[in-house]
């Protein structure tokens, strides 16, 4: 289970709270959705559980099964199973794609990857997510369109195999058919791999009618004000967040 | 299919001059070393592409130029170094196109990475004499971003082996490098 225990955070050398007493608790299995207008914390919350340099906490405590990892680096937070999938995947000139992969890989695993299975694997990931195979051996991100470097972050996930999944705003910049290429992946990956919960943060309820979340809730101000189902989303693509700023 | 040619200095400090008639790629590895290069291009419609990779741990310098002594030649240079501990690495990189070498291409492009607090200087000059060229230049003197590092380690990649692959990606910076011809500078850059 990931479990985010009354957190508070702020950017480092800054004395304002971006996170204030936030709590979550998302079981194995579970799709929760978070929403709120921009500004609100979101993505701050993301990258604070993935234990971004720029942030702080200042109380409260983030787990994995129980497990603090608050004080862990970001590469021992990922190897515990944690996979963030960024909203503007960082270009790397010089770093080849398929390099990265198989580092990544490398470690996670306690023998080295085979670089056959490597390559036959990975070329059977990236046409599941319509990537051409050239973009493998390219600088990782360079020159991609914003819908590749999201196809891009899927193929890591379906290569890493992450039990706790992190999605921030996974639809920003994609068209309808990648939206919609981006959503079946991920749904099959949640099909494969039963136990793994899934955080999914947007401003839009589009993403949320292809990978339906279990609870929504409404950020404002750093903390939730509100949890509830997949109505509380379409409420909000109606009536907009006015009822829940502060 | 251009001529390719490969040096490595090692701890040494060297004089090269290039009298270039073909098209030509020059792949310049130097641990720890100074370089003089001067680089003649003397032949119409010829290409030089110049990629120096330099690994330095003492004060240490480099003094390129090219000089376009025909009409329709294009250079491309690319320096990459990376400077170890705090000691001074200087690059003065000159491109000059002479009045009667018209239609030229010629550009640089130049980059030096602290590890520590080294004092790095990149001095980029461009000598233009001729009004029908294509020319440009540019210069970065840093630390690899925190957000590169935040990134690969995103993926469980250890904090050593993302600067391990930053570096790799930094000083091998061109995808024609044959690596086998490489070995003693791949095995520094894991020293690093």
């Amino acid at each position: 289970m990931l479990e985010v225990k009354n957190l508070s955070a702020k950017v480092k050398d800054s004395d304002i709270n971006i996170l204030n007493k936030l709590s979550l608790k998302i079981k194995p299995g579970e799709v929760h959705a978070i929403m709120g207008p921009n500004g609100t914390g979101k993505s701050t919350l993301s990258k604070v559980i993935m234990g971004h340099y720029s942030y702080e906490v200042t109380s409260g405590d983030i787990l994995i099964d129980s497990e603090s990892i608050k004080d862990l680096d970001t590469d021992e937070r990922a190897k515990k199973g944690l996979f963030l999938c960024m909203q503007d995947p960082t270009v790397i000139e010089g770093v080849s794609n398929s390099e990265f992969i198989r580092t990544a890989l490398n470690e996670k695993s306690e023998e080295k990857v085979n670089l056959y299975t490597f390559m036959k694997d990975i070329e059977k990931s990236m046409d599941e997510v319509s990537l051409d195979s050239n973009m493998l051996h390219r600088s990782l991100n360079s020159g991609f369109s914003g819908g590749e470097k999201k196809k891009n972050e899927i193929l890591q996930l379906k290569c890493l195999k992450p039990k706790y999944i992190i999605l921030d705003e996974i639809d920003s910049g994609l068209d309808v058919d990648s939206l919609k290429i981006v959503s079946k992946n991920i749904n099959n990956y949640l099909k494969e791999n039963k136990e793994t919960s899934v955080l999914i943060i947007t401003h839009y309820p589009r993403i949320l009618e292809y990978i339906k979340p279990d609870y929504v809730h409404i950020l404002s101000n750093g903390s939730i004000k509100t949890t509830g189902d997949m109505s509380l989303a379409k409420k909000v693509e109606k009536d907009g967040y006015g009822d829940y700023n502060e | 299919m251009s001529k390719e040619i490969y040096v490595l200095d090692n701890n040494e400090s060297k004089d090269y001059k290039y009298n270039i008639e073909e098209d030509t790629i020059i792949y310049h590895f130097s641990i720890n070393g100074s370089s003089n290069v001067e680089i003649n291009l003397n032949k119409e419609n010829i290409n030089l592409y110049y990629y120096y990779n330099n690994i330095n741990y003492d004060d240490n310098k480099l003094n390129i130029k090219v000089n376009h002594n025909k009409d329709n030649t294009h250079s491309e240079v690319y320096n990459h170094g990376v400077n170890v501990k705090d000691n001074y690495l200087t690059y003065n990189v000159e491109g000059s196109v002479l009045k009667n070498s018209n239609k030229c291409i010629c550009n640089q492009d130049n980059q030096i990475i602290n590890i520590r607090n080294g004092k790095s200087t990149i001095k980029p000059n461009l000598l233009i004499d001729n009004y029908d060229v294509d020319s440009n230049h540019a210069a970065y003197i840093g630390k690899f971003k925190d957000e590169y590092l935040f990134y690969l380690m995103s993926r469980g990649i250890s904090k050593k082996n993302a600067y391990l692959l930053l570096l790799k990606g930094f000083l091998i910076n061109s995808d024609s490098i044959d690596l086998g011809k490489i070995d003693k500078f791949l095995l520094e850059i894991e020293r690093i």
